[in-house]
């Protein structure tokens, strides 16, 4: 890739070339998009209103999957839940990770040092998160149980993952562990930015704590608040890998999210054998609608601004 | 705080005890933000302890004691050859290497025309690509296994690597675009009096500044497929072809409740990334204040 300097300036071939350039660049971007993602999410709207097993061809049978889905006793219970485990995330995601980068931020010394143990469960995978965590949850020998008995709070043992209400909650409290510094992480850039002059000069005005964060920080990170809030939702509502590793969707379906229904139904669990894709890929759709949806209206009642993205 | 500070205070004869009740409210209220941090940092940081310690525990000790007596590394050792985590591992980085190299030089280039380049529909064109971001793995996982059955490259890690890359890039252009219009115009403008050509003020100009803006895409790709786990667990079943996550899980189950053999597994899968997230972490930090999330 020689960069010719003593190219002429003027001269139909390199506006030419000036011309086409930005397609030049855009060119890699585009055909992996086109090939790995517009391509494969066509087929998908296709491939949900079809009946097929992966075997046999498949059969086309219009909005007959989604009419299934609208009466499947167990798409509501992974709906219900999946829901529960966004509202909860987007809550706790948001509000947990921006005080914590405030406190961080608030001028003391070793702020490094404590963003850095923030995010190392960020750095580890959600499968490993899941393992582990299965590990300090098991009702028998995991470690919570084991600390509690330990500390004379036998009563407080719990099943946790293997307990129908609390299985969900479990596995919300396991997400935060992982993802708090990464939300963390992305307040404290933020942060960073924040004209200090307008805390001074809310100070100056009689502003104590509570109230510059309530009227300073919380308007000056409007956009990174929205920015979080909407990939929180877009998490939530796709959840699989901890919920797979940690129970499955167990136990009886309590923790069954719209990610671990779609899962088994077009591979199956435990070699269960009856897939049929096109129901599967029915639930994949509506996941992809709701993200959306909410994605788009999140971001318009932000107001996101154009600028600076 | 400074402006807190009484003026008043200065003409009372007991200033001393004004200032130092002053003190005393800020080192009252630096004590509390630490306290907090440290509690947090011990609720975070605990299970990731535990399982060192676990890791380095014998059979007998697991339950028995916290500490383990004589640091053992024969758990590693064991998983070690047990698993073949050298292939798995080896299997990992062909998949995240080939991925990320992919995705920097596609992302880098149209974050850059996206930030810097004049060209019709512009802003149209990046939030038709930033749609891309929202579409959950899920939705295209069944059409993706058929389409890589199709061109030959199931079961390869190659199409596990390219299967990963729509999504991704969309993310990464979001980050590099924002990263470029961070920085000065006016660079342009004085790489072309110089003489550049566009491609020059891209290569000579741009480029060498965009480090940090590279590094942070690096560090989320990285972090996002060597630790990906619904692709690859269902793009390649051939047990010697699998990436490190599925391998993982599978071996949970030969290993159910032999948390000593399972916590220096997880540990050995931890390594890679967090040497990559150690090396270029300064960086990564520096790329995401420059911008990509002010929103």
């Amino acid at each position: 890739m020689a960069t010719d300097i003593s190219e002429p300036l003027p001269g139909t071939k390199w506006r030419f070339r000036s011309l086409l350039l930005p397609y030049l660049f855009l060119l890699p971007a585009t055909f992996f998009l086109a090939v790995f993602m517009a391509y494969p999410m066509i087929d998908a709207i296709l491939l949900s209103f079809k009946r097929w097993d992966g075997l046999n061809p498949a059969v086309w049978v219009g909005l007959r999957n989604y009419r299934l889905l609208m009466q499947d006793d167990v798409f509501w219970k992974a709906f219900k839940n999946t829901a529960f485990f966004t509202i909860a995330t987007v809550l706790l995601q948001t509000t947990i990770p921006l005080l914590v980068a405030n406190l961080i931020n608030s001028g003391i010394r070793g702020g490094a040092i404590f963003r850095m143990i923030f995010f190392l469960p960020v750095i580890i995978s959600l499968t490993i998160t899941g393992m582990l965590w299965s590990m300090i949850l098991e009702p028998n020998f995991g470690m919570l149980n084991e600390m509690l008995r330990n500390l004379g709070l036998k009563e407080w043992t719990q099943l946790w993952l293997a307990d129908r209400q609390l299985v969900i909650p479990s596995i919300i409290v396991v997400s935060l562990w992982q993802s708090l510094g990464f939300y963390l992480v992305i307040f404290f850039a933020a942060l960073q930015s924040v004209p200090e002059d307008l805390y001074e000069a809310a100070s100056i005005d009689g502003a104590n704590a509570i109230d510059r964060f309530l009227h300073v920080t919380i308007p000056m990170l409007r956009g990174t608040i929205i920015v979080v809030v909407v990939l929180n939702t877009i998490n939530g509502i796709k959840v699989f890998d901890q919920v797979w590793v940690m129970t499955a969707g167990g136990p009886n379906h309590a923790s069954e999210t719209l990610g671990t229904y779609l899962y088994r139904t077009a591979f199956g669990a435990m070699g269960s054998s009856n897939p049929q894709l096109g129901y599967a890929t029915a639930i994949a759709i509506l996941i992809l609608i709701m993200s959306f949806v909410f994605s788009v209206i999140q971001i318009r009642t932000g107001q996101m601004r154009e600028v600076e993205m | 705080m400074s402006a807190t500070f009484d003026k008043r205070a200065l003409m009372r004869p007991n200033i001393l005890r004004h200032l130092s009740r002053y003190r005393l409210a800020r080192v009252v209220k630096s004590a509390i933000t630490y306290a907090i941090l440290i509690a947090l940092s011990v609720v975070l940081g605990f299970p990731l302890f535990w399982m060192v310690m676990t890791s380095f525990k014998n059979q007998r000790e697991v339950f028995s004691s916290f500490w383990p007596k004589s640091f053992e590394l024969t758990n590693y050792e064991r998983v070690w050859n047990a698993m073949d985590l050298p292939a798995h591992l080896q299997n990992s980085l062909y998949v995240t290497g080939l991925n990320v190299t992919i995705v920097v030089i596609a992302a880098t280039l149209a974050g850059y025309a996206f930030a810097r380049l004049r060209f019709p529909k512009r802003e149209l064109t990046f939030y038709i690509f930033l749609a891309a971001m929202m579409i959950p793995g899920q939705a295209i996982l069944i059409p993706m296994f058929i389409f890589l059955k199709r061109i030959g490259l199931l079961n390869t890690r190659t199409g596990l690597a390219l299967s990963m890359t729509g999504g991704a890039i969309a993310f990464a252009i979001f980050i590099m675009r924002a990263f470029f219009r961070s920085l000065p115009g006016e660079l342009a403008d004085a790489g072309k009096i110089d003489g550049c050509t566009e491609w020059g003020v891209f290569w000579r100009i741009y480029l060498p500044l965009s480090r940090p803006g590279i590094a942070t895409i690096v560090i989320f790709q990285f972090m996002g497929t060597w630790n990906e786990f619904m692709f690859s667990t269902t793009f390649i079943y051939k047990p010697q072809l699998k990436t490190i996550q599925p391998a993982l899980y599978q071996a949970v189950g030969r290993y159910a409740i032999d948390y000593t053999a399972l916590s220096s597994g997880l540990i050995l899968a931890i390594i890679p990334i967090l040497i990559v997230f150690l090396t270029l972490q300064r960086q990564f930090i520096k790329g995401l204040t420059a911008g990509a999330f002010k929103g």
